[in-house]
């Protein structure tokens, strides 16, 4: 078994779980990378939505950090589009899943993604903010939150709610005004793949990598999940997934490095 | 009741807007001095990265405009640049990046922020180009960010369930770079188009900076292809490298130099030396384009192979 870091990790297995024949509404840095291995070995047929507006990129390999709207990035798009275009393609139904990351996450799937503290006006820490984040989070039928399995991030309460999940749980994501049947789906981590139960929609630990235990993931949250009565494993990456995504499309990592895991 | 700021805009745009066929190139000086003024509010389209009006903003700095406020739909350096040199009292966020100078000047209160998202000032920007007295959509609802925006909670009047409505948005200074204008203002943009078009026909003074100029009858022959008319546009700056240093598409590639010198502005000391270094030295975009010289900007053309339909 080759070594790999937690980032790879956590690349690979979003790129698992977006099935082929899908719009995917995709977000800046790792979500990309994720989406562009997905393309090359799972799910050939994904369009890929930008929220400045492309629509159906395959972008360039190896992949450029930073200039999401450059000509690489948005290479062979079916359709250059306004930004009010693309979220209207989300607002209207169009698009089956997003791909976000966050600062924080809680039990219920809700996002922060703006900023650590008590006081909204002199933060101690300082994030992007929603960018298209909040968009993406109500509108997809389906959003897969991709994160690090750390305890700072899986939270009681977030700072700020940046992006919806569900609220308090139940049906509040509903009766605040979102549109039905939509919200988080999937969360992913290095180690981890949690759902989201259906009744209270409380986060559920569904799969676990290979020789860790629940009690281990746990561990690295502030709060204690549901955990589903058997529980999958997580393969690791393949020799496959990380020849592609060191070779092919990130050489000098620029989004895969991380931790060796 | 509230005055319709609609109609202030409706009749600003009766009275100045340009109907008639005037030749509207100026150099960057004279429209900045122009069209902008102390503590307007300003949007830009796309970002400091990729076809963005960053000529124009570095202009803004130079002439030193104070309290303005601007729309940070997606910003990247802009913001950190504007701010750090000290233009800025006041930002909408829809993204702030990348620049980690901007998130340290936000938790020390240096400049105030207003929390929106990439979508609501998207949504916002067209409501005041489409001239309509709100836009209504039902992201945004139950967020904390909404509380720290404009946007209000609504009934929706025929199902009665929530809906967010979002106030236009009517900036005073709209900047826009495109790959290409007549001298009256129409003008394409190649590529994803973000909020151009919104963009121009929602700001009361609209400067566009071009790669460059072309004859009307271009627009005449393929008017599909045509993204703003110049009935929108006040200014036609003429800006080879306009973008730099990010890329336009079609035309040069972003230069990745000048990317990691931005990674090197921590803080107000290092930001003072990137704007010497590379805003208040010059007078003029051509000085900066004579000092990066030939050699290098024919490899940021050489580097923009894709073409696709960028031009």
């Amino acid at each position: 078994m080759m070594s790999y870091t937690d980032t790879e990790m956590l690349i690979c297995q979003t790129s698992r779980i977006i099935e082929n024949n899908r719009t995917v509404f995709v977000g800046f840095g790792l979500p990309q990378v994720a989406a562009i291995l997905a393309e090359m070995l799972y799910a050939p047929n994904m369009i890929q939505l930008f929220e400045f507006g492309a629509v159906g990129p395959q972008s360039m390999i190896p992949y450029m950090r930073g200039t999401m709207g450059g000509p690489s990035n948005c290479y062979k798009s079916i359709k250059w589009c306004s930004m009010t275009e693309a979220f209207s393609y989300a607002s209207a139904g169009y698009i089956d899943i997003g791909i976000l990351g966050a600062v924080e996450i809680d039990r219920y799937g809700n996002i922060n993604s703006t900023m650590l503290g008590e006081g909204y006006d002199m933060p101690e820490k300082r994030f992007p903010g929603s960018g298209g984040g909040s968009e993406v989070a109500s509108f997809c039928w389906e959003t897969i939150v991709a994160l690090k399995q750390e305890k700072r991030r899986f939270v009681e309460k977030l700072s700020f709610l940046t992006s919806p999940g569900y609220f308090s749980g139940r049906n509040s994501r509903e009766s605040i005004g979102l549109p039905a049947a939509t919200g988080p789906s999937l969360v992913v981590t290095s180690e981890a793949i949690f759902d989201f139960e259906t009744k209270d929609r409380q986060m559920r630990l569904i799969a676990a990598k290979k020789g860790k235990t629940a009690d281990e993931i746990i561990e690295k949250m502030e709060f204690t999940p549901i955990v589903a009565d058997n529980l999958k494993t997580i393969e690791e990456p393949t020799e496959k997934e990380l020849y592609t995504l060191r070779n092919l499309i990130d050489p000098y990592g620029m989004v895969s490095k991380g931790k060796q895991a | 009741m509230k005055r319709n700021s609609l109609d202030d805009f409706r009749l600003y745009v009766k009275e100045h807007k340009k109907r008639s066929l005037v030749d509207k190139r100026m150099s960057e000086a004279e429209a900045i001095k122009r069209y902008v003024s102390d503590g307007d509010y300003i949007a830009y389209d796309f970002s400091s990265l990729t076809r963005g009006p960053q000529a124009l903003i570095r202009e803004i700095i130079r002439q030193k405009k104070r309290h303005l406020s601007i729309c940070a739909k997606f910003t990247l350096a802009e913001s950190s640049l504007m701010t750090g040199a000290g233009c800025v009292d006041k930002i909408d966020v829809g993204f702030l990046g990348t620049i980690p100078y901007i998130n340290r000047a936000a938790e020390a209160g240096k400049v105030k922020l207003e929390e929106w998202t990439n979508g609501s000032l998207s949504f916002r920007l067209t409501a005041g180009a489409y001239g309509m007295p709100f836009i209504a959509t039902r992201a945004g609802l139950g967020t904390d960010t909404i509380k720290y925006s404009g946007a209000v909670v609504s009934k929706d009047p025929f199902t009665g369930s929530n809906v967010l409505l979002l106030p236009p948005l009517n900036p005073d200074v709209g900047l826009i770079h495109v790959q290409e204008a007549d001298i009256y203002g129409n003008a394409r943009v190649y590529g994803p188009t973000v909020s151009a078009l919104e963009t121009a026909a929602a700001s009361k003074k609209t400067i566009i900076s071009c790669e460059r100029i072309v004859e009307t009858d271009e627009f005449r022959k393929n008017p599909s292809a045509t993204t703003i008319p110049a009935f929108c546009v006040d200014a036609v700056v003429h800006l080879p490298f306009g973008a730099w240093p990010g890329g336009t598409q079609g035309y040069y590639e972003v230069d990745k130099e000048q990317l990691s010198e931005f990674a090197k502005i921590t803080d107000q000391e290092k930001m003072q030396k990137y704007l010497s270094q590379w805003v208040y030295r010059f007078s003029n975009h051509f000085e900066l384009l004579d000092y990066l010289g030939s050699k290098h900007l024919s490899n940021l053309i050489e580097q923009a192979t894709i073409i696709e339909g960028y031009r």
